[in-house]
């Protein structure tokens, strides 16, 4: 998840998030990115709205989804992979 | 208070610029002379100077007009305009990225046009443009 500091909504939210993902995709790697310190890694995935959920090197949302959405990306991500 | 040709010309902007800009919701005359003119105040000059300057940056007017409620707004904080910063500056990065990448595309048709008396039908550099269009999917 690309963010940037000081973001309220992105901190109330990070954790419960990162939960839902670990719940929902065992062995999942979930990395927060200050965008501040990795503008280049951003630039080159296509991030230009904070903040951003990046999965497989993909833009899958360019604001905060709720848990639902983002679990069903995964599962979907996740069944096209197989 | 002052006249919409005054305010042009104490900020360098057209008189038509500025009707776009109260169009636009950007800018709003602050009373009316008798005649019924539009008349404007100080802070109208102060707020286009913002808007020039934002525009500099590379803000478009929608989200100027965004950065102008912004300031009045109580309740918002620096960290607020912060994350707007940050986000133009993920766009002004993307468009340099996309823009190296088209130098480069440019440079290699360059490289590969050696024979400049050619004509303009073997023009390399115009078969490759068609080539790259011919490749292109249709959705």
């Amino acid at each position: 998840m690309f963010y940037s500091p000081g973001c309220a909504a992105c901190e109330d939210r990070q954790a419960e998030l990162r939960a839902a993902a670990r719940d929902t995709v065992s062995g999942v790697e979930w990395c927060d990115v200050n965008v501040l310190e990795n503008m280049d890694a951003a630039v080159a995935l296509g991030v230009i709205t904070l903040p951003s959920i990046v999965i497989d090197g993909e833009v899958a949302f360019t604001s905060l989804p709720t848990k639902a959405q983002l679990c069903k990306e995964l599962i979907e991500r996740r069944g096209s992979r197989k | 208070m002052i006249t919409i040709g005054k305010l042009a010309g104490l900020t360098s902007v057209s008189n038509d610029t500025l009707r776009y800009y109260e169009q636009e919701g950007l800018i709003s005359p602050a009373g009316k002379s008798p005649a019924g003119y539009r008349l404007y105040d100080r802070d109208s000059a102060r707020r286009i100077h913002f808007i020039k300057h934002a525009q500099q940056c590379g803000f478009t007017l929608a989200e100027i007009r965004d950065l102008l409620e912004l300031r009045s707004r109580d309740k918002a904080c620096c960290g607020d305009v912060r994350a707007r910063a940050i986000e133009k500056k993920l766009q002004i990065e993307s468009k340099i990225r996309a823009m190296k990448a088209m130098s480069k595309a440019l440079d290699q048709l360059i490289a590969e046009c050696a024979k400049e008396e050619q004509p303009v039908q073997e023009c390399t550099i115009i078969a490759a443009l068609e080539r790259a269009n011919g490749s292109k999917k249709v959705q």
